[in-house]
């Protein structure tokens, strides 16, 4: 990796000034960031160390008013907190699925939602587009873990953070800080699909510090549902989570998210019109499966996601409401 | 100092340590102590307030707490903590294989978890406690003795990592079940598949650690 100047701040406005220059980057529990760095895909001249800024760190709130996280708030604090796991199982069960225990004692809420893709053409220096003499890597090439919606657009890397799609489904919002004003917006428009080549995935501009995530009192019954290759210490094929209000036995409303299949955590407009005015059955949930897979249009190498796609919804939704049938 | 940059494109720190010094006034050089020095550092670091947080650049002086002992070595902020362990501190029981954060080879106990070192900058590390397997009981009643014991190892390349996660899942799990040790040292990966003895190995290090 190339050398770069370093300062580790105690105080959010001074990490804020330190921050504000282009070649400056932000450090957290460095599990992606060093590796870009070591791989020369993002060789920053001054490297920001957040996690000595402790009013970054911290997990407060209960049920009855919502939780907020900081962005400093480790992974393993996060799957340790019992609190947060039995208001937002959705929250608890993407988390400690997540790396593994070395990771999650290292990576904290903010780098995970800020994670670059892991798209292997672009990790390999040829730009989240991956465009080469005004071709496309993805589509030319080995595909299995890209897109399989909005793959008529440039951007067909999938959105890397499983907290993303959690924290979606139960209507977070972020907190942002940075040398203008702070803003507090919806956690879904921190991601965007990038149309050009010096576009962001993320919407936050350069000196921003993503400083915590809040999430709402009053989820309804909600879940997380992941494939992934065996046991793998790896990212999941495709994760759902769900988030379903209730009225008595009927759903009425839900907020459905998907990883693994979008440039953006994947808001399954689809599936959530599905299971909408529903008693939750197997019956209904497939269907939601069934529907949260329509307008896919799948790579060369990558169909397979498509079933996937299908079964974590509907089981993301049955275990929503304790019905876990695969596992007995 | 760019041995580990395979790629050689990384240039050299830049300034020198004395123009480091010389150019960043009296909070920044002592900054760079540890220890004794905390409470002069305080005081500058208070003089010097408005002049914000130190920068460091080129190479730092820095004193790493292993295994009990301060050691004092000069890394640049990119060093990473695996490096500065083995190729400064001559500190060599983690091991570099992934070097991405993936395999669990490099893991060190910093201030009581388990870590990659491979992924943490040396320069982070600085005021914590480190333990690497150089310190574990190599007793009957300790890790490394049950890894031998049940045949956990083969070319033992992975070995120091599993010793190490292991032991420090052990210290806060005292009394697990088969299956808590899986998903506790799932950071680790081995390419000679020794899984089974790994796994028997944490169990009975579980119940020999209790006779020490
Ligand atoms: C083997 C392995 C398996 C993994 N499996 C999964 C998985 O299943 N699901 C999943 O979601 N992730 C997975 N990850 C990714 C991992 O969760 C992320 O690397 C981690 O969460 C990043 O957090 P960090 O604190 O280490 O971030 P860093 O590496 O420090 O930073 C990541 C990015 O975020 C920026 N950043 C960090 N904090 C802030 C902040 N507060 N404000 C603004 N910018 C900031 C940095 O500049 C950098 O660009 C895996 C990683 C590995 C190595
Ligand atoms: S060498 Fe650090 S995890 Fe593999
Ligand atoms: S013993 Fe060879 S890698 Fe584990």
């Amino acid at each position: 990796m190339k050398a770069f100047d370093y300062a580790a701040p105690t105080t959010l406005e001074d990490a804020v000034k330190l921050l504000d220059g282009p070649g400056s980057v932000a450090l957290s529990g460095g599990t992606d960031l060093i590796s870009r760095m070591k791989d020369y895909v993002t060789s920053p001249e001054r490297v920001v160390y957040l996690k000595d800024v402790k009013s970054l760190a911290g997990i407060s709130g209960d049920a009855a008013a919502g939780f907020t996280i900081g962005a400093g708030a480790r992974l393993s604090d996060i799957a340790a907190n019992r609190a947060l796991a039995e208001a937002y199982p959705a929250l608890h069960q993407a988390t400690v699925e997540i790396g593994s225990v070395q990771i999650r004692n290292m990576a904290t809420l903010g780098g995970n939602l800020l994670q670059r893709p892991r798209c292997w053409y672009f990790r390999a220096g040829n730009g989240l587009l991956a465009m080469k003499d005004g071709k496309s890597l993805v589509k030319a090439g080995d595909n299995r873990f890209h897109a399989i919606f909005m793959t008529d657009g440039d951007a067909l890397f999938v959105s890397p953070s499983s907290l993303a799609v959690a924290l979606a489904a139960l209507g977070a919002t972020v907190t942002v800080a940075g040398p203008k004003a702070e803003r507090t917006f919806k956690i879904e428009e921190l991601y965007q699909a990038p149309k050009r080549p010096d576009e962001s995935e993320h919407t936050i501009t350069h000196g921003e510090i993503l400083t915590k995530v809040t999430i709402p009192a009053g989820a309804g019954k909600n879940a997380s549902y992941e494939a992934r290759h065996k046991q793998a210490q790896d990212w999941p094929l495709v994760l759902a989570s769900v988030n379903l209000g209730m009225n008595g036995e009927t759903v009425s409303s839900a907020r459905i998210f998907v990883y693994g299949v979008a440039p953006i955590p994947w808001k399954s407009t689809t599936a959530e019109a599905e299971i909408v005015g529903k008693r939750i059955t197997p019956e209904t949930a497939a269907a939601a499966g069934e529907a949260a897979a329509k307008g896919s249009a799948p790579l060369s190498m990558n169909a397979y996601k498509v079933p996937l796609l299908k079964t974590v919804v509907k089981r993301a939704i049955l275990a929503a409401v304790g019905n876990r049938y695969w596992e007995v | 100092m760019t041995e580990h940059d395979p790629k050689g494109r990384g240039a050299p720190g830049g300034a020198s340590r004395r123009e480091f010094l010389r150019g960043s006034g009296v909070a920044a050089a002592t900054a760079v102590l540890t220890g004794q020095a905390t409470a002069i550092l305080d005081e500058a670091q208070a003089a010097a307030q408005d002049s914000g947080p130190k920068i460091l650049k080129g190479e730092v002086e820095l004193t790493l707490k292993v295994n009990g002992h301060d050691h004092a070595c000069t890394v640049e902020p990119r060093s990473t903590l695996l490096d500065t362990l083995r190729d400064r501190l001559d500190i060599t029981g983690p091991k570099r294989v992934c070097d991405r954060a993936s395999c669990g080879a490099c893991t060190a106990i910093v201030d009581g978890e388990p870590v990659y070192s491979c992924t943490t900058l040396a320069v982070s590390c600085q005021g914590k406690t480190i333990e690497t397997l150089e310190s574990f009981d190599t007793g009957e009643h300790g890790v490394p003795h049950a890894f031998c014991k049940d045949d956990g190892l083969m070319c033992g390349y992975c070995t120091p990592g599993f010793v190490t996660a292991c032991k420090a899942f052990l210290d806060k799990n005292p009394n697990p079940t088969l299956e808590e040790v899986r998903k506790g040292i799932d950071g680790n990966i081995c390419r000679c598949g020794t899984y089974v003895g790994v796994l028997q190995a944490a169990l009975d290090a579980a119940k020999a650690m209790k006779g020490a």
